[in-house]
């Protein structure tokens, strides 16, 4: 076995490169002094090949990605030094970095394409699908409006976006983010390139919707040898699509080689830290192994000391964070013998559009579909489901942040639903929620001390602001930050820290229950895995109750005792964690399971094998 | 889109008239005596009244505003006699004895002051500043964008700080002292070199050629009208299209391939626009009210001169009938910029 892929890995040798990077280093500079975010980087990338490159949000993978077609701003970026050759059709082998304007203007788009993460913002909002892909074949091919038309229609027939002929006259807000990343595939492939670089392509998607673009993307490498350069920060997403994998980390390449070495004996600490933090599907642990427990750095996270990290491989984190199923379950029975805390009767919310003068009530969404259920004190109830399913607007409508249209609401005896004003407003002291995104939930002018604060002033919590400052400090100290944070403003802060701080302010009432709306969504998987922690350490600690809302079945696992599935607004199914992921009663729970790129060897070696058969099916069909 | 123009346009008659109700009470509430207006200081009680008795301004007040109403109305009652035939130029639709149901295009009576129709006075003043909104503002828009598309591309250099700190000035000097200055200086000190002249109208009345199209006039005050605007729309397209750049899309154009040019002209300008139809429409709109300085500097005949003039006099028709055009103008000039919105960003729903 191990001999076939040591000949496979020998026949990819044999291949032609078709673009070196040698010793790449990119400084930024602002007014605070520079920064190398890319530091003497060099692969090479062989024809038809697909190269992962991972890393955490400042790795500099991006820019790696960007300075490909020289799309770094000038300033604050600058190439220090370095070269990018590329053997390019129309100019033979050139260096990207030394050719004029006009020659990488007719490159990019056409010998190298690209494909961003946030499919919504990455298309023009006033230019039809169609327009804007026709736009490239016109520009590389010359083609007529007739032609680039129907070349537009069979490009879109390509990447399975159902009725080509109807998305191609649609505006990108008319449709899914799924199909939106779709039709930047047809762009970037309009001109059949040598090279696709893909930034983060389904970070912004569902699981689902993800694994389809993948296999879209596995397609057309097949179909044309198309070179690939995959970034992306999720190993899992690597280790179904990638050949290569390039772990970058500060600017630096920590760590390279085939795929089935970077997962089976990674040699850095970083990598073994990425793929230890990683919330896994097959296994029930404690704690959250973190990039910390392998390696320890400075404050601007650069690699101090290895020696005496805590653990030294994967396996002996996993090991000692590994948690016996049974024992657990005993654990939820336990707490499920107490009478529930919160509990929704048949709830249901609608949204609704108004049409004409008289307002009259059409097109009504049921996002949340008769929903009962039940949480117990000291538990953690997972939701999860694909975006639009309804869990955020059941996550609110809980809190009457959104209106329910109809059901009751019980926590702890008193129905929610017959609340007045003011007695909800009380209520939100009990019941805290914590948002997605750190960056929008902390007002930018606040500092955040002072956040922490306002909440208990409002709530008239304590005597003065002097004990609430106090308070305010402990808090902080609590979620591992520093009190001498407690002057300092929001921008000041990474995403992970801002996350802490919203979790401290959320804290700060004493709260019983705790909802958390996508509130790791936003982190890197090592921050993430940080935060999890936390959560899990604040919620003994005080004897919370939470229920977790996210798209990410394996962070729901990883944190839940129980977990609610949703799925167009109803309830699929609700169960133990382990049962849910072991046992998947309904349709729905099992493609949601298939669609999560696991990561483990295995898998991999699968996808290989696979991969390495299409091409030999390839070859066969080519010589015969 | 035809359903949400005639919406718009039926939301557009009630504001105007709300305009109409504003105006009205707004004017009889001045002090004054328009009748004293017209006759002098010396004239007579008997005649005064016998005028105050004519113009039915001894009516109560909500008396003269139903009647005021029924004059503009397009569909209305009137005693059916052969003077109101004459005054109204009425088709009958329903006679009701006396009276009649009529149809007529609406009257804006006579000027207290000159006795001359009030639609007429103001079909004469008002080309003059619909050209000259026209004008200032066509020029403000073009090198407004130009200028803001400059310094938006050389952000940080010296044209982008040229660009902006001229547009402070333009923006600080009050339109006034700018008119003067400008005429005195292109229309006087360099007339020989720029052969415009200080000031005059549109038209001219030659005594042998009759009237005569003076472009030229236009010059001057088209561009001081502008300066402002110009400074407006300079920086608003300066950040919007600096924020637009910074777009994604705006990168996936430069991935394409794009050269500058057609990455700047056709995918950013087209979604940096908004904000700048936004200021051109609000300019247009009080261009055409608010362009009394320019006029009475340049002797422009336009309607801002008109109405002020009217003002000063309590001629009531004539202020009532400015305002009310002016009103239907700005509903107008909402509705297409309305209706652009939707044209340039499919986004916005027209509802």
């Amino acid at each position: 076995m191990a001999k076939h892929f040591e000949t496979l890995f020998k026949s990819k040798e044999e291949k032609e490169i078709i673009l070196s990077v040698k010793n790449l280093t990119i400084e930024f500079s602002s007014d605070e002094g520079s920064v190398y975010a890319v530091n003497n980087v060099s692969f090479d990338l062989y024809k038809g090949e697909t190269l992962g490159i991972v890393g955490e949000s400042g790795s500099g993978k991006s820019v790696t990605s960007m300075s490909l077609l020289r799309l770094i701003q000038e300033p604050p970026g600058k190439i220090k030094h370095g070269e990018i050759i590329f053997h390019s059709k129309k100019f033979g082998k050139i260096d990207l970095l030394n050719i004029s304007r006009k020659q990488i203007r007719s490159i990019r788009g056409d010998e190298i394409a690209m494909i961003f993460q946030e499919p919504m913002s990455s298309l023009n909002p006033v230019f039809t699908c169609g327009n804007q892909v026709m736009e490239t074949l016109m520009l590389h091919q010359k083609l007529k409006r007739k032609a680039a038309k129907e070349n537009t229609l069979e490009l879109f027939e390509r990447v399975k976006i159902p009725n080509p002929v109807e998305t191609f006259a649609k505006y990108p807000h008319q449709l899914s983010g799924g199909q939106m990343q779709r039709v930047m595939i047809a762009m970037a492939l309009a001109c059949k390139p040598s090279i696709l670089i893909a930034d983060e392509p389904t970070t912004a998607l569902d699981v689902t919707v993800q694994a389809r673009i993948l296999e879209i993307l596995q397609e057309l490498r097949h179909d044309r040898e198309t070179a690939t350069v995959f970034i992306t920060h999720d190993l899992g997403v690597v280790a179904e699509i990638a050949d290569k994998v390039m772990v970058m980390y500060k600017g630096n390449v920590v760590e390279s080689g085939t795929v089935l070495d970077i997962f089976d004996k990674p040699q850095h600490p970083y990598t073994k830290g990425l793929l230890a933090c990683r919330p896994r599907l097959d296994l029930k642990l404690n704690v959250l192994p973190t990039v910390g427990d392998f390696m320890q750095t400075d404050k601007e996270g650069y690699i101090t000391s290895i020696s005496n990290a805590k653990f030294k491989s994967v396996g002996e984190a996993l090991l000692n964070n590994y948690q016996v199923e049974n024992e657990h379950r005993a654990e939820v029975a336990e707490k499920m013998k107490s009478a529930p805390i919160l509990e929704i009767k048949n709830l249901s919310t609608e949204y609704m559009q108004s049409k004409g003068i008289f307002k009259k009530k059409v097109n009504i969404t049921r996002a949340v579909n008769d929903v009962s259920f039940e949480v117990y004190p000291g538990e953690t109830l997972g939701l999860v489901g694909s975006s639009g399913c309804g869990k955020t607007t059941l996550g609110r409508s809980i809190l009457r942040l959104i209106e329910p249209c109809n059901g009751a609401i019980i926590f702890e005896g008193q129905n929610i639903m017959q609340f007045s004003q003011r007695q909800l407003r009380s209520l939100r002291k009990d019941i805290q929620i914590i948002f997605q995104d750190p960056y929008a939930s902390l007002n930018p002018r606040i500092s955040i001390g002072e956040a922490i604060v306002e909440p208990m002033r409002v709530h008239k919590l304590y005597d003065n602001d002097n004990e609430r400052k106090e308070k305010a400090i402990e808090l902080l100290e609590l979620v591992n930050l520093s009190a001498t944070f407690y002057h300092r403003y929001p921008h000041e802060f990474s995403g992970g820290q801002r996350q802490r701080v919203c979790i401290a302010r959320a804290l700060a009432l004493n709260p019983k229950f705790i909802i958390c709306d996508e509130s790791v969504s936003a982190l890197d998987v090592s921050v993430q895995a940080q935060v999890l922690n936390l959560l899990n350490r604040l919620k003994a600690k005080f004897n919370l109750t939470f229920i977790f809302i996210s798209h990410d079945l394996a962070v729901v696992k990883f944190i839940s005792d129980r977990i609610l599935v949703m799925n167009k607004g109803k309830i699929e199914e609700i169960d133990y964690s382990e049962d849910i992921y072991n046992k998947p009663k309904s349709i729905y729970t099992r493609e949601l399971i298939a669609s999560i790129p696991k990561g483990n060897i295995d898998d991999i070696r699968k996808a290989m094998m696979r991969r390495k058969l299409r091409d030999k099916n390839k070859g066969n069909r080519l010589s015969a | 889109m035809l359903k949400f123009i005639l919406k718009r346009i039926a939301y557009g008659f009630f504001i105007i008239l709300g305009v109409i109700h504003v105006v009205f009470f707004l004017f009889h509430a001045l002090p004054g005596d328009p009748v004293q207006m017209m006759l002098g200081s010396r004239s007579d009680k008997e005649a005064r009244e016998a005028i105050r008795h004519e113009l039915g301004l001894d009516l109560p007040l909500y008396e003269q505003f139903a009647k005021y109403l029924n004059d503009l109305s397009p569909i209305s009652i009137h005693h059916d006699t052969e003077k109101n035939q004459e005054k109204y130029a009425y088709q009958k639709l329903v006679d009701l004895g006396h009276h009649a149901l009529v149809v007529k295009s609406p009257y804006l009576r006579r000027s207290f002051q000159s006795n001359q129709r009030v639609d007429e006075i103001i079909l004469e003043n008002l080309e003059g500043t619909l050209v000259l909104a026209l004008a200032s503002m066509l020029f403000a828009t073009f090198f407004g964008i130009i200028f803001g598309l400059i310094a938006a591309l050389k952000q940080n250099t010296f044209w982008d700080h040229l660009v902006i700190s001229t547009s402070v000035m333009g923006i600080s000097a009050p339109s006034f002292v700018m008119a003067i200055v400008i005429s005195m200086v292109f229309g006087y000190y360099l007339h020989e070199y720029t052969g415009l002249p200080l000031t005059g109208s549109l038209w001219s009345n030659d005594p042998l050629l009759g009237r005569q199209l003076q472009l030229q006039n236009l010059i001057l005050p088209a561009f001081t009208l502008g300066i402002r605007p110009l400074a407006i729309i300079a920086q608003l397209t300066r950040s919007s299209m600096i924020e637009v750049l910074s777009q994604d899309y705006i990168r996936t154009a430069k991935a394409k391939g794009l050269n500058k040019f057609a990455i700047v002209l056709k995918h950013a300008l087209k979604n940096a626009l908004n904000p700048v139809i936004t200021a051109v429409s609000g300019w247009m709109a009080s261009l055409m009210a608010g362009a009394f300085f320019i006029e009475y500097i340049f002797h422009w005949k336009g309607l801002g001169l008109k109405t002020l003039k009217a003002v000063e006099m309590l001629d009531f028709p004539v202020v009532m009938g400015a305002t009310l055009v002016v009103a239907i103008v700005f509903v107008l000039i909402n509705l297409v910029v309305d209706v652009l919105y939707a044209t340039i960003d499919p986004r916005v729903r027209l509802t």
